[in-house]
């Protein structure tokens, strides 16, 4: 018989099921809806659900699916575990090439179900089942095929079904009940499921498990207006399969389809969806929604009846009668299943497979107070998530995924209004309130350290600082005698601290995290802390990263500094050093400093705030810092022991890495006033966020490097990039306002800017400036000279255009030094001068003093003296205002550099040729 | 999409040759509407409703005139009249002026597909022009039809017979009313009804079946209604702005469904599945800000332009971001979650942290996949969150998201705020 004879045959009405006179069903038993002996063709079997669903499906059921149809695509195959499935262009090719099945699965797109469902029944005189996948088929269309199927005698099922599934044959038919591993919630037992939602008819199946009872048949109706295979059809199919003892329907509101159930086994009804009354259009599946006759709570109505109980069952009121019960929530329908079988003198199918307890799988706090009842601890999972959850657990730190970082950061962002950066979350007007050793461990492992940390890093940072006798400073030396910028002459030195001088403490940092990872240790400073079993598990190879033969000066003054400081209790630095006496070696300094590191970055790692690849790289970037201040410093004034005069031991033991900077700028220890003073200078020129020139230059050196392989950024070549974009307009302009300070007080006998008696008439020198300055102007314009000088450091292309206009940073630090009843007489001057101007008619009202003008003369004020004094030159000052910036927006630097390398794609700050310009 | 009135229902019975009552919309001119008044003696003023919205008639909200002044009287009073039925309020945007069909039959007759039927059905009784609830069983015909073959005239016939029909208005009705499926069957309606449709007598003493007002809804999955080319403001009164935006991605791959419960809810539910909808929307009552079904394993493209809609209109205002679904069955974790999850950390980049708590239950293919993923993102964001497996309770599960948002709500949201570093405004709610 060929596929067009069919067409005859197919036209030939079925016999259906005596039960239903009036319209046609042709099978009226649960047990032979998806059989061993059924054979399947899928329509659209190369779409993209199909392709992942059917193979598991004909696995499943032992290779129920003979051949597939997909237009325009025959001769191919959809692989299986068991064979390859033969693809067709049409049905009637496949029925020609041989293949025999009875049942269709339509995977087609909606606009084409109708005409797939026609041609299937058309040209398949055996067909008697269609299963119906798809979702959103059209009304008009679901008439048509329900008609012509009713003529033709074809059981259809669906639309947007998930189909059937027979756990006791093991077979399931249409999409994808059980999911990818059907077997897991499919287990044999004596309840039949109707479902109205597909993925309920799972969850139901899953939940009845937990009581002990398994499925027969699972069928999802699909819950469109047309359910084609719908409650009626299934309860006559319930009653007449002797494995099913009792049922499960979950039903939602819309359609009269349940009105005039009687059963004859036991069900439990789930009707959920009261709120759906409020609703004016579908939400959810498109045949529920409902008119006041088949609503949620007349369908709980008509079950009550049917049932013979008087309300809803819930655990804390359980509501039963041996005919079933009606529950609004699935999770009562496995005690709502067993309490109404026990009146029906039957039990559980078999001991019950897991719970519906709270489960909690993953769980993170940040550290919140969470009250008790809410702080539900994460617990092992059910295998086989158990494994993998494992697996994620065991991974450390964040790994964020990766996607072009030009002109983007995750580590700062300026507010494009107020203008004020944030740098990991803190706005830089809070930086300037930390010292610098804090910011710089802020910029790398996004937040502040502890105390412990704290005295940790100023031992770390203040015992690379001196680098007498090192390639470094002579290289650092000969840039700056060659006439070098200050940025040109640190280049040099950060150039030679290459990869080779810290892969010792990269390879130990790395080994420490091996040996702590697993440890559950969370608060590394509690001295109670056992580090016996870390000993017990350290490898000999990876002692052997740690440990030297010889004592290791350096690291010695380390832990000594640390003890000094007394942050010897950190658990990773005791165990370094009993790791060290229980094997009769010494620590390295590349451990010490690793161990340091692994302390700082530790409580980040663990709440997944930094990757591993940025605690690979800390020793590498607290070098840089110290590098940085090291080399600034001429090696007339570094020795083996001391750093500009002063012990390197007294550093390690005693000094903030803050006074140590300002040492290498001025030459001695900043009283408490001059530390804080510096302090606010280096935060506030933490960052401006991404878009600057410098953060675009160490930006550009990561993503050179190709940070999709993180092993190869090299991170004092992103600090290279950093200097070599700063300048004498970037970095250097704070000198312009010095300069412009001192020509107007030089001359005027200022002793001391600190001193608010200092007998100065500000007012007059801002008056005198501005009348100047009016007339110059006027005079250069009549020239033609539009470029006339104009004056650093105040007005603001945001902060502008009303009568008196404030630059909100400047107003920030203003107000917190006057808090500490710090006086700066060039502050004040400043303003004297934006009010005289606006006075005077050279600006149309009070500009701000800017950002810029507050670094000035906060630096001003700290070199007046030694200049007055003859003691620096105007040279120093812009060496030292320049050097200052450096220091300050290192701490930025270091933070884009580890962002750009944990989130960048590799070249990834380059510009479409298409976006660039030639200019002729 | 529904249509009611008769300005739109007169044009679409138009295409099928329905005769209809003769209507002026909300700018005709007062002679236009003295001619109307002139040749049919009286005009009826009704409100325009976007939208479907019945029992305009015994709510007052239809005027008539049979002058001049009346009519613009009342003109006046309906133009901007608010109609409320149930949980719906409409507000009208406009009058309709309709010449007053003289009759003494009144009709009613829709068409929709009936569930008792699994088929198109006509419903049709000659006691039109009240609430067809308010009839007698024995005075309504209600006949499946044949959708193959479509509505016929003996259809008419037979269903006016059983309810025993005035014999002179049969046959004008079997004439007519045929006309109707090729409406409701070429252009994808899901309901037609016309109440009342008027019997006026014509020169040689036959009726004519006059369309005297309209209702229709049109089915969303269906196509062919778009080939009528009804302005795209019609129905928009009835839909929310976010409503709008994710219907534009409604594809047949995946659900975009969502509805907007409660504007000042603060919890966003991004729910998948149709069950978990009903369950979960029902659970968290007036806490949640919308109810939607994302399931259907919709593309890593599609979840991610519906999280970024949805994080963009509710996330300010919401305490818990809550990720809820049964165990999947095909729906990939792994997509989904990475797609909610970029569009969680792409939100924070564009419009700054928030305090929010992440409560998750899910399960499926790819699941530990799926939630390492947000996991990562959540840690890399520094919020807080719980993530339940598929063998908790989905009612547990929702239970916890409401206790957290109450926690939220006293004093949680705020503690999340500091410890996230955000100030003052930029933890608070909008």
């Amino acid at each position: 018989m060929s596929a067009n004879d069919a067409h005859f045959l197919g036209a030939m009405r079925r016999q259906g099921i005596p039960e239903f006179p009036h319209f046609f069903v042709g099978n009226g038993n649960l047990a032979q809806f998806a059989t061993r002996d059924d054979r399947v063709c899928v329509l659209n079997i190369l779409g993209n659900e199909s392709r992942t669903v059917t193979p598991i499906s004909h696995t499943y059921s032992g290779g129920n699916v003979v051949c597939g149809v997909q237009p325009g695509r025959s001769g191919s195959v959809l692989k299986t575990e068991l064979n390859d499935i033969p693809v067709y262009n049409t049905v009637a090719e496949a029925l020609e090439a041989g293949h025999r099945f009875n049942v269709a699965v339509v995977y087609v797109p909606p606009a084409g179900v109708k005409d797939a469902v026609i041609e299937a029944v058309r040209v398949n005189p055996v067909l008697t089942r269609v299963v119906i996948l798809t979702e959103k088929v059209p009304l008009s269309d679901a008439r048509i095929i329900r008609q012509y199927c009713q003529l033709q005698g074809v059981d259809v099922f669906g639309g947007n079904c998930l189909g059937i599934a027979d756990a006791h044959h093991h077979v399931r038919i249409g999409g994808a009940l059980g999911g990818t591993h059907p077997a897991e919630s499919l287990v044999p037992g004596t309840v039949a499921i109707y479902s109205n939602s597909g993925n309920f008819t799972t969850t139901i199946a899953v939940y009845l498990l937990t009581a002990g009872w398994g499925t027969t048949v699972s069928l999802s109706s699909g819950k469109d207006v047309y359910i084609h295979f719908a409650a009626a059809e299934f309860t006559n199919a319930f009653h007449n399969d002797r494995r099913s003892h009792a049922a499960v329907m979950y039903i939602e509101p819309g359609g009269y389809y349940e009105r005039d159930l009687v059963f004859e086994k036991p069900v439990i009804a789930c009707v959920v969806g009261r709120w759906k009354d409020r609703l004016t259009k579908a939400c959810g599946h498109a045949g529920a929604i409902a008119g006041s006759g088949d609503n949620a709570a007349a369908k709980e109505r008509w079950f009550m009846e049917k049932l013979g109980v008087a309300a809803v069952y819930t655990a804390d009121h359980p509501v039963f009668s041996a005919k079933g019960a009606v529950v609004t929530n699935i999770a009562d329908i496995p005690s709502a299943m067993t309490a109404v079988m026990a009146l029906n003198r039957r039990q559980p199918d078999f001991a019950p497979i897991g719970d519906l307890s709270m489960k909690c799988w993953f769980a993170d706090d940040t550290g919140l107070a969470l009250p008790a009842a809410l702080d539900v601890k994460a617990v092992p999972a059910v295998e086989p998530y158990k494994e993998q959850i494992e697996a994620v657990n065991r991974q450390v730190g964040v790994i964020p995924p990766r996607e072009v970082m030009k002109d983007a950061s995750g580590a700062s962002m300026m507010d494009p209004q107020t203008q004020i950066t944030r740098l990991h979350g803190a706005s830089i007007l809070d930086l300037a309130t930390r010292s610098y050793e804090e910011n710089l461990v802020l910029a790398l492992v996004r937040e502040y350290p502890d105390d412990t940390g704290r005295a940790l890093a100023n031992v770390v940072l203040n015992a690379y600082v001196d680098l007498h006798g090192t390639p470094l400073l002579a290289a650092a030396h000969a840039a700056r005698a060659a006439g070098s910028s200050p940025n040109t002459a640190l280049c040099a030195a950060v150039a030679l601290l290459g990869p080779n001088l810290v892969e010792g403490a990269r390879t130990a940092v790395l080994t420490l995290l091996e040996v702590f990872r697993q440890s559950g240790i969370t608060d590394l400073t509690d001295p109670n802390v056992a580090i016996d079993a870390r000993i017990a598990a350290t490898t000999a190879e990876q002692a052997g990263t740690l440990l030297a033969a010889e004592p290791d000066p350096l690291a010695a003054a380390m832990l000594a500094g640390a003890q000094a400081r007394g942050a010897l209790e950190t658990a990773i630095l005791r165990y370094l050093i009993d790791l060290a006496a229980a094997q009769d070696r010494h620590p390295s300094a590349d451990a010490v400093l690793a161990a340091i590191c692994l302390h700082l970055a530790w409580r980040p790692l663990l709440h997944k705030r930094i990757s591993v690849t940025t605690l690979a790289n800390l020793p590498w970037h607290l070098r840089v810092a110290a590098t940085m201040v090291g080399a600034s410093v001429n090696p007339d004034r570094q020795t083996a022991d001391s750093f500009g005069g002063v012990p390197v031991r007294s550093l390690i033991d005693d000094w903030s890495f803050t006074e140590t900077a300002y040492l290498a700028l001025l030459a001695h220890r900043p009283d408490a006033d001059g530390r804080f003073a510096f302090s606010v200078l280096l935060g506030l020129t933490a960052s401006n966020g991404p878009g600057t020139i410098s953060a675009q230059g160490a930006k550009g050196g990561v993503s050179a490097d190709g940070p999709e392989m993180p092993e190869r950024v090299q991170v004092n070549k992103g600090y290279l990039g950093f200097l070599s974009h700063t300048g004498f307009a970037h970095g250097g302009n704070g000198f312009e306002a010095m300069q412009f300070l001192i020509e107007r007080f030089s001359g005027r006998n200022l002793a001391d800017p600190g001193d608010p008696n200092h007998g100065l008439d500000l007012v007059r020198i801002a008056a005198d400036y501005a009348v100047d300055f009016k007339l110059n102007k006027a005079k250069a314009k009549a020239v033609g000279n539009l470029s006339y000088a104009k004056i650093p450091c105040v007005n603001h292309p945001i902060f502008k255009g009303k009568e008196i206009n404030l630059d909100p940073r400047e107003v920030y630090v203003r107000e917190l030094f006057e808090s500490r009843g710090s006086y700066n007489v060039f502050h004040e001057f400043y303003h004297e001068l934006v009010h005289a101007l606006a006075s005077y008619g050279v600006s149309s009202n009070v500009y701000c003093v800017n950002i810029d003008a507050v670094i000035a003369v906060i630096l001003l004020k700290i070199l007046w003296r030694p200049y007055v004094a003859g003691e620096v030159d105007a040279g120093f000052l812009e060496y030292g205002a320049f050097t200052t910036f450096l220091y300050g927006r290192t701490i930025g630097t270091a933070a884009e550099i580890e962002d750009h390398a944990t989130r960048g794609r590799n070249m990834d700050t380059r510009t479409a040729a298409s976006q660039c310009r030639f200019v002729a | 999409m529904q249509i009611t009135g008769m300005l739109w229902g007169a044009k679409l019975l138009d295409y099928v040759d329905y005769p209809t009552a003769e209507v002026l919309g909300p700018d005709a001119t007062g002679t236009q509407v003295k001619d109307l008044i002139d040749r049919w003696g009286s005009v009826l003023i009704k409100p325009i409703f976007k939208g479907g919205i019945g029992k305009k008639g015994k709510s007052g909200l239809i005027g008539r005139a049979t002058d001049l002044a009346t009519a613009m009287r009342e003109k006046e009073r309906l133009f901007f009249v608010e109609h409320r039925v149930g949980n719906q309020v409409a507000k009208a945007e406009g009058v309709t002026f309709e010449g007053a069909v003289p009759a003494e039959h009144e009709i009613y007759v829709s068409i929709a597909d009936a569930t008792r039927y699994r088929a198109p059905t006509l419903t049709i009784t000659h006691h039109g022009g009240v609430d067809i609830e308010d009839l007698a069983p024995n005075q309504i015909a209600a006949i499946p039809f044949d959708a193959l073959t479509g509505f016929k005239g003996f259809i008419v016939a037979n269903a006016l017979d059983s309810i025993d029909a005035p014999r002179e208005i049969i046959s004008p009705l079997v004439q007519h009313l045929p006309k109707l499926w090729d409406l409701f069957n070429n252009y994808g309606m899901s309901m037609l009804e016309l109440n009342p449709i008027r019997m006026m007598p014509n020169g040689q003493g036959r009726l004519s079946p006059v369309a005297c007002d309209f209702k229709c809804a049109f089915d969303g999955d269906d196509p062919t209604w778009h080939r009528l080319n009804l302005p795209d403001n019609l129905e928009s009164a009835s839909y929310s702005g976010f409503e709008i935006e994710v219907n534009a991605l409604r594809t047949y791959q995946g659900q975009s469904d969502v509805f907007v419960i409660n504007d000042q809810g603060t919890i966003t539910a991004m729910t998948f599945g149709g069950g978990a909808n009903a369950l979960v929307t029902e659970l968290l009552g007036e806490a949640g800000n919308i109810s939607s079904d994302f399931g259907g394993n919709p593309p890593y493209e599609k979840m991610y332009d519906i999280s970024r809609i949805v994080y963009k209109h509710w996330l300010a205002q919401s305490n818990v971001l809550f990720i809820i679904g049964g165990k999947a069955n095909n729906t990939d974790i792994y997509t989904t979650f990475r797609a909610m999850a970029d569009a969680l950390r792409d939100y924070f980049n564009t419009h700054g942290r928030r305090p929010l708590f992440v409560v998750v239950g899910r399960g499926g293919p790819n699941l530990i996949r799926g939630m390492a993923y947000l996991k990562d993102t959540l840690d890399g964001l520094g919020l807080p969150y719980r993530m339940f497996g598929h063998d908790s309770a989905m009612s547990g599960v929702v239970n916890y998201a409401r206790d957290i948002d109450a926690w939220m709500r006293t004093g949680g949201r705020a503690e999340i705020a500091r410890q996230m570093g955000l100030s003052i405004n930029e933890s608070a709610i909008g």
